[in-house]
Order: C-alpha cells, then structure tokens, then sequence
C-alpha cells in the first residue's frame, strides 16, 4: 500500500502558451522519468495535430517519483492541461483529481484572461496553488513585477512564486520541491469502499475504453469486478496501471494514486468522464462530485464532398468520437448537400481540430456548413423547440419568440485599447458588465455578448484592433430572448437550405448584402446568368448575377504537347467534380463557409 | 526514342528553341542569347534525325521559337538530315515559322530553294505600342515588309499570326489590326486570343498593376468580330483559332495534331505521338545538345495511352475543327464504337446546352460552343 503522505497530484494550469508542457517536460527530466533519449519536446503532447500546432488539446497525465530532501521517496502525478478556451472542461476535469496546482505565469505577458478564469477554476476545486513565473530567460520578462501582479490581481502573495526558464530548465528543482511542500497530500479512506474518479478516457482498439482515475477511497484492484456508479455498467477490469508516461500495468492502485483501468468498453458513452467507479461487491453509496458533461456551443454540418464518401465520414466520427466525447453529431440531410451529419463543437477552434482529423487521419474531403448557436424557438402553438441548423428555423408566422444563448466574456487589454474593443463589442450586441483598471496600463473588461456574436471570427478581429495585446476568456451566461430572423440565400431562384443564417434584424440588411457579394465571388460563371439572392422571410434584401460565361476555350496550339491541354482540361474536370449542384447550378464548396469571412463592419 | 518507327507515314516537327529575345507574354520553350549553342544545336538535331528510322513524311514544319535565327546553311542541313532516305512526294507541305525582323529578300529565296512551301509569319499585331507591349522585335512597318519580301520571293502560302485581347487593346484597335492583315490576303489566318501565363513577364506587369488585366469578355468580343470579318473577306473558318483562305490551303501539319495521327518531333521539349505512345525530349536545349552528344536518349518522358484516353482526346483535338468535327466514320474505324452511343450522355447534356450539333455524318461544336470549347471538351475526357 502506497502511504498516501508519499503521494502528490496536481495539474498545470496557465494561459495558453505560457509553458505549460514545456514546464512539464523539465519536470520529467528532472526526476529522471524519461531518459534523454525518450525525450522531446512538449513530450506529452503526443497527438500529430498537437506537436504541428504546438498546443495541447487533450490533458494527460503521468507519475513521477521524486527524492526529496532527506532521501524521502514521493510518488507525483502531473495532469497537463490544454490552454485553449474551448477546452475550458478538460481543464475542470483534470483538477478535480488533484489536490494542488502549479499556476504559470509569462513571465513577459503576465496574468492574462485565462490565468484568471483558471485560476478561478482551481479554486473552486479547492486546490492548493503554487505560482510559477516562467520564462525568466526572455529578453522582455519582467519577473519581480508579474510576481506583483499576481499578488495584486490574484492575491497569491509575491513571495510565493518560483521562477523559472522552462526552456533552460531553471527552477525546476525548486518546483518539485514546492509541490512536496506546499501541496498537501491526499486524504482518502484507505479501508473504505473503492470510490475511483474517471477524469479522461481515451479509446484503444485493444482494450476498449481506457478510464483515466484518481482513486479516492479504497483500493483498486485487477482482480474484482468493477462497477459504474452512474449507469450501474458493471466492468471487468482487462488491466489496471499508471502513466509512465506510456502505460504502465500494475496490479493496484491505492487511495489518492492516478492511473488507468482498461474497461474493455466499447463506446465513450458507456464510461463517461466524471463517474465513479466501485466495486461490484462491495460497493460505495455516494457518488464522488461529477462535472456536467461538456456542452457544444457551436454546430455545423457536415457533408462528404463527394457523396459516396458518406458511410466513410460516419465511421470517421464514430472512431473520433471514441476519444472525443465532447463531439456530438446526428443525421441530417439537406437539399443542397445531401446526406451528412450535424455536429456539435465545443468552440471553432474544436472544430478546426475535427476538420484537420477528418482530412489527415482519414483522408476525407469534407464540406463545413457555416457554424451556428443553438436556439430555443418558443412557438405560437406553445411548443418550445431547439434549432442548431437554420435551416429548420419555422416560418416567421409560426414563431413567437426566439431565444439565443448569451455568454459572459472577460477581456484583457492594455489601457490604450480600451476603445477600440468597446466598439467590437457593442457592434455585435455586447454590453459592458464590467470595467477594472488591474494598474495603470491594463484594463479587465467584462461583457455579455450573444454567443453567435462572438463564435466567428470575434477572437481574430479583437486580436488584430489590440495589435495582438488582448486576450479572452468566455464562459456561458444564459438564454435571451432576441429579434432574430433567419436570412436565405436563394441562387437561381432556388434557396440553398445550407447558406441559411440567423442573424438580428438590425444586422440583416448588412449581412444580406455581404453575403451576396461574397458568392458572387466564389460562384463561377455558368453557361447561363446566375440570380444571387439574400431573402428575409419573403422580402430579397440583396441581389447579384453572375454573368453567363462567355469564354473559355483555349485558344493556342502548344506544338504537338497534346498532354499540356489534356492535363488543364482534367483539372478543369476535376474541379467541377467537387462543386456542388443546386438546380442547374454548381456551387464551389468554400461557399458553404463564406459566412465565415463576411469580415467586419 | 526511334524516330518514326512503324507508321508508314507521320507529320514531322522540328523544334528551334531561339529567339532574338524573349516576347513578353511567351511561355514557349524558347530562349534568347544562346546564340553560342546554335551550331552545336543544329548538329543534335541533325544527328537525332539520321539515328531515326526511314519513312514517309506526311508534313515537314520547323516551329520554335524563331527558326529564323538560323543561318540558311543550318537550316538546309537540317531539311537534308530529314529527308535522308524519307522520301517527301512532291507537294507535301513544309512549313517554317518566321518572325519579321529575321527573313529578307535573300533568306526568302534560300527557303524557297530548300523545299519550303508554306511561311507562318508571326505579325502578332499591327500596332506599333502593342508591338512593343508585347515584347516583339520588329515593327508594323517590318511585318510588312516581310509579307511583301515573302510574296516578291514567290511564296504562294502564307499564314499570319495576330493575338487579340491584349491589356488596354480595344475593340477598334483589334479591328484595325485585323483588318490590315486582312489587306494583305494571306493564304491563312492564325488567331489567338492572349492568354496570360505564369512565370511570364506579362504576367507580373499585370500581377503589379503596371497593365490593365485583359477582360475576357471583350477578347469574347474581339472573337466574334473576327469571325464576321474573316467570313466577310472570304475566308472559312475550319479550327477555333485558324482560318484558310480555301480547303487546300489548311495546314495540313496541324490537322494531323487536330485528327490525332502520328507525328514526330525532333528537338529540344518536341512531343510525338505514333503507335499508342506520347513522348516528349527534354526542355532544356543544353541538356538536349549534351544527351544527344554523348550518344543518350533525349528522352524525357513517355506515356502510353490507353484507348479510352486516346478516345476522349480524339475528341478534344478533333472537336476543334469546326466543319470537320469527329466524322463517326471515321471514329468507328479507329475504334470499333459508335462515338453516338460512346458518348450519349455527354453529347445530350452538350445538345442541350446548345454547345453541340450532330448530324448523320459528325459531331461538331455549334457556334456558340466556339468560345466555351473547353466545357466540350473536358467532358469527353476519361476522369
Ligand atoms: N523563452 C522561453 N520560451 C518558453 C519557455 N517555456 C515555454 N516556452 C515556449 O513557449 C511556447 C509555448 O510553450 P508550451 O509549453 O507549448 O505552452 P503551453 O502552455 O503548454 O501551451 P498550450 O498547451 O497551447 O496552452 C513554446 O514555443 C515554448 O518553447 C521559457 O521558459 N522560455
Ligand atoms: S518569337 Fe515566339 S517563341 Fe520567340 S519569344 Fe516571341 S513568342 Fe516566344
Ligand atoms: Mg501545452
């Protein structure tokens, strides 16, 4: 039995980018858990898409044993975190593990919007938080003033924090040793019923759902049958073991150690993220604190580009659905595109990530419609339905009123900016809850914004009016009730049920227009004239023509190089293969996400 | 690669790589200021032309680049290397490109004496600001005195070049372009509407603004008034872009290209095609000259086309000529299919779309399938 005064558990939580797996990989080496020749950088984002981008997406975890001073042996488990907002909830989950967590700080940034909000979130866990001022080694670090900082900002007092130079590995000794000290060790029932909490999971073709756990109380161990509290799914545990940080079986985990169970589970749904797991014959009576399943906020769907490919496109989201239990999606079908599938996405960036995985993991070509919210329509018969496609928003008769979802944001800027991010937010409906001077230069704004305001492109233009200065945080707020219409793009006559929007009244007309200008850009001429139309119920609002094409034949005689022509007429071929057809007309695939790039005021 | 192998007879191409300088808008493989390679080069090709097998040529057309360029010494070596042991019945049209500014009185009278019976001028444009647009050597005033220095040596068969659709050339620029050529009375008629390709200088003036992108609309326009001119003047309209005054005096070595039969080029990047096979030399003059000298093959590619790829570009080559089309005949004897049933689906959707017509003997584009050719064509392409 590992004596749990020997064990740590806790989680980096930091801004994006301000070192977190860097940190973590100083602090695997630093206790000798990888060898030089296992290691790399950011080593335990070992998804392909996460060391392309360099960000982390999914949290993991791994223990290491560390030699204390006096020779005493402790065993620490580290849960990376993903800095990225729409990972808000893999963040919540992993800390829910933990008794303590290292808070890094840039040491050039300082606090930034997600300091703040996860800060806030490790609190709510009760943990214990250790402030870390990395990046000392930088030209422009400012390590004393952030440590002030985050002392005025947080109330975490100044002399608490270590610093360190993630990339030249100083300080992480003294981050070891904080952990030993400061963090306490965890308090479970060693003799009680197992209680173990699942805080991640991933799928393996081999041994099915792969439940990451923090026991709490009790012993978990190979030989009896487990049991989900939850759904009462009992589980026969094909191995148990710890985060080395490849897997590493063991026969047992003790109380307050982290590791995995192979449940041999097939699907996600059957072993969700917050349930506890028991033992079948002995059982616990009450459930460890869950967290609420994490919500999409953004839908979209999603078509093969060549229809043939759908049976494909399914199985491609079952398989990643597997390790992504935050992706939800159903069948839909639709005029313009056929046979596909409505998804849910925790934020765009999610999406982005899905998009990626469709196309490299499995090679598909994959039309995105245009994001949407997801709204509750109050009918005039009293029925309340939720939209997440406005495609299917009832006719304007038929609705009494229409609720959207509404956020809370927090921005940090400097001073100086002030006006330019208050103009970006109330052009898209956003009010001011809040404004906070944090010192003289910087300023905490606080906002509530409808959720469809900000779901496009609101991060890139707040970046590009605070010359990359500000940063954002979010989180869900409520639903109101607001005068929305849904706007249709007509082409050839015909509405295209995949370009539909919903939008403000007020900003109808606007948007209208931009729409129609942005498809005359992307609809090729046709070999006859093409109506572009945008209609608010029955009233077009906009109009355009794509004029009939009246040349394109090629003209030259290259000598005797029949292949030159044959090769641009097969390109030609091949390009109108992937358009779409509506009526007679064909429609470029990017058209279905121009609504993204409609570009601002 | 052999030259000319099993056909009995095949169109030949021999390619010249130079130019004086290089054109603006050209993306042709030719090269200025190589002057030092020529003779060299000229020897290449000749001895490529020995090493190949004997058979009978249908046509002789020495393109480039500027031919020209040549000595009168080098060129007769070069026809004397083709016609070894190929025998060249008499009348067989043989072809040179040439542009103003590199043939006189005396170098007429050479080609003449050598066999050469068909001159293709490249005139490109009457207007001396465009000339110079364009890049070109000579002026106006050359071009003609080169047609009239070519009719004085007693060619009876001249084509012109002229492009349309240059960046600020109007509607009556374009017509007062094509009408001075239409003065002169070539035997034919080449023209080609500018299309800007990458990498070349034209492009980046367009690219940085510097000239007006061509609207392809207006070269639309300059098409159709071209058609009604040539027509007005006389002339018949047998392939998208060539006019000739008669039926005998269509090039006869583009039809075999536009009928899909052999022919075999000999040179730097010249492509052949005979017996079920494309090949192509390599591009690069130098590296031509120094495979040929150490005895190598010049070959740079080859692909073997099967007979529905052959099919589909019968079609896209054969389409282009406008009263001819793709005879079912003559498509049934190559191939052993009806080309109504091959292709019904295609050539019902083409119908419709008014881009097509079919008789009892061929299919052929409609007029309004002139200027959207290419949305026939791909169609027919295996993909
Ligand atoms: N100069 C300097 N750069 C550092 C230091 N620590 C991290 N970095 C760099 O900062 C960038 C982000 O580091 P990561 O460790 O990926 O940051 P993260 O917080 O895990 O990022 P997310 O997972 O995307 O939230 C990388 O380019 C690192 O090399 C440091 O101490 N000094
Ligand atoms: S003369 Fe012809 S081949 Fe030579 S550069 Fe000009 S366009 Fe190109
Ligand atoms: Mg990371």
């Amino acid at each position: 039995m590992m004596d749990q005064e020997r064990i740590r558990n806790f989680s980096i939580i930091a801004h994006i980018d301000h070192g977190k797996s860097t940190l973590a990989d100083r602090l695997l080496e630093q206790t000798g858990t990888l060898t030089d020749r296992e290691m790399m950088d950011q080593v335990l984002d070992s998804m392909d898409l996460e060391r392309e981008k360099g960000v982390t997406i999914k949290a993991s975890a791994v223990r290491m044993a560390y030699r204390g001073e006096g020779g005493q042996e402790y065993v620490l488990n580290l849960i990376d975190t993903p800095g990225h907002v729409d990972f808000t909830y893999e963040v919540s989950r992993a800390l829910e593990a933990c008794e303590g967590a290292l808070l890094v700080v840039d040491a050039s940034q300082g606090v930034q919007a997600q300091t703040l909000a996860n800060l806030y979130l490790a609190l709510d866990a009760d943990l214990t938080i250790v402030p870390i001022i990395n990046k000392i080694d930088l030209p422009s670090a400012r390590p004393e003033e952030v440590a002030q900082e985050v002392e005025d900002l947080l109330g975490i007092p100044a002399e608490e924090a270590i610093y360190t130079s993630a990339k030249e590995g100083t300080g992480a000794e003294a981050v070891l040793r904080a952990v030993v000290e400061r963090i306490p060790a965890p308090r479970g029932q060693g003799d009680a019923p197992l209680r173990a909490l699942i805080f991640d999971s991933h799928y393996d073709p081999y041994k099915g759902v792969i439940a990451y756990v923090r026991v709490v109380d009790g012993d978990l161990r190979l030989d009896e049958q487990l049991l989900l509290m939850s759904n009462r799914q009992p589980v026969d545990p094909l191995e148990i073991g710890v985060f080395r940080p490849g897997m590493k079986p063991t026969d047992r985990l003790g109380a307050g150690e982290v590791g995995y169970v192979a449940t041999g589970l097939k699907t996600l749904q059957d072993c969700r993220v917050g349930d506890t797991l028991t033992v079948k014959a002995n059982p616990a009576q009450q459930l460890l604190p869950g967290y609420r399943p994490a919500k999409p906020m953004v839908f979209a769907g999603l078509y093969p580009a060549d229809g043939e490919d759908y049976e494909l496109l399914r199985d491609a989201l079952a398989k990643l659905q597997l390790n992504d239990a935050s992706l939800v999606y159903e069948p839909e079908t639709s005029q313009a595109l056929g046979f596909g599938f409505r998804c849910g996405f925790l934020g765009l960036f999610h999406m982005d990530i899905i998009q990626e995985r469709l196309e490299r993991e499995y090679d598909l070509d994959v039309v995105f419609t245009s994001p949407s919210v997801e709204y509750q329509v109050l009918k005039t018969d009293g029925q309340v339905v939720a939209i997440d496609n406005p495609a299917k928003l009832p006719p304007e008769q038929e609705i009494d009123q229409i609720e959207e979802p509404w956020m809370q944001i927090q921005v940090f800027t400097p001073a100086e900016y002030i006006g330019p991010v208050m103009d970006l937010v109330t052009k898209r409906r956003g009010e001011v809850t809040k404004m906070e001077y944090l010192d003289a230069q910087r300023v905490l704004l606080a906002y509530e914004i409808p959720l469809s305001e900000i779901v496009v492109d609101f991060y890139d233009h707040l970046k590009s009016r605070t010359r990359g200065y500000a940063s954002l945080d979010y989180s869900p707020a409520d639903y109101r009730p607001g005068d929305l219409v849904k706007l249709e793009v007509l082409v050839g006559g015909q509405p295209v049920d995949a370009l539909s929007i919903i939008v403000h009244r007020e900003h109808a007309f606007l948007k209208g227009q931009k729409l129609v200008s942005k498809m005359r850009e992307v609809i090729p001429r046709q070999m006859f004239d093409v109506a572009i139309q945008a209609a608010q119920g029955n009233r077009v609002i906009s109009r355009a023509t794509v004029k009939a094409l009246r040349k394109d034949v090629l003209s030259k005689c290259y000598g005797g190089d029949v292949t030159r022509k044959r090769k641009l007429l097969e390109k030609q071929k091949a390009g109108k293969k992937r358009m779409r057809k509506v009526g007679q007309v064909e429609i470029p695939q990017e058209a279905f996400l121009s609504v993204l790039r409609l570009g601002d005021e | 690669m052999p030259l000319i192998e099993a056909d009995p007879a095949a169109g030949l191409y021999i390619h010249i790589p130079f130019c004086r300088a290089k054109c603006t808008y050209c993306d042709f493989n030719s090269f200025a200021g190589l002057e030092p390679l020529y003779g060299e080069y000229v020897r290449a090709v000749a001895q490529e032309l020995e090493s190949g097998p004997r058979a009978e040529l249908r046509t002789v057309y020495i393109g480039g680049g500027t031919p020209t360029v040549l000595p009168l010494s080098d060129l007769s070596h070069l026809l004397e290397a083709a016609r070894r042991g190929r025998p060249l019945p008499p009348g067989t049209e043989v072809t040179i490109e040439a542009n103003p500014g590199t043939v006189d009185g005396a170098v007429l009278d050479g080609l003449l004496s050598l066999g050469v019976n068909r001159l293709s001028l490249g005139i490109q444009s009457f207007d001396d600001e465009e000339l110079q647009l364009l890049g070109r050597i000579h002026t106006a005033a050359e071009a003609l005195a080169a047609f009239q220095a070519a009719r004085d040596a007693g060619l009876q068969n001249i084509s012109l070049d002229l492009i349309f659709g240059l960046p600020g050339q109007d509607l009556d620029a374009w017509r007062a372009s094509l009408d001075r050529a239409l003065d002169l009375g070539p035997e034919h008629l080449s023209l080609y509407a500018l299309s800007v390709e990458p990498g070349t200088r034209l492009a980046a003036s367009i690219r940085q603004g510097e000239l007006p992108r061509p609207d392809p609309d207006l070269a639309a326009d300059m098409y159709e008034l071209a058609e009604e001119a040539c027509a007005a003047a006389g002339y018949q309209h047998y392939e998208i872009s060539n006019w000739a005054r008669q039926d005998g005096l269509r090039c006869e070595h583009n039809l075999i290209y536009w009928r899909n039969e052999a022919y075999v080029g000999v040179g730097a990047g010249a492509h052949s095609w005979a017996r079920g096979q494309r090949w192509a030399n390599v591009a690069s003059p130098s590296a031509y000259v120094a495979l040929i000298s150490r005895g190598e093959s010049p070959l740079a590619s080859s692909e073997a086309i099967p007979p529905e790829l052959e099919m589909g570009e019968t079609m896209m080559m054969g389409l282009r000529l406008l009263d001819e089309g793709v005879p079912f005949e003559r498509f049934r004897r190559r191939f052993g299919s009806d080309l109504r049933q091959r292709y019904a689906a295609e050539i019902d959707e083409l119908d419709q779309l008014g881009l097509v017509e079919v008789d009892e003997e061929r299919l052929r584009l409609a007029p309004r399938g002139r200027l959207l050719a290419n949305q026939v064509f791909y169609r027919f392409l295996p993909l």
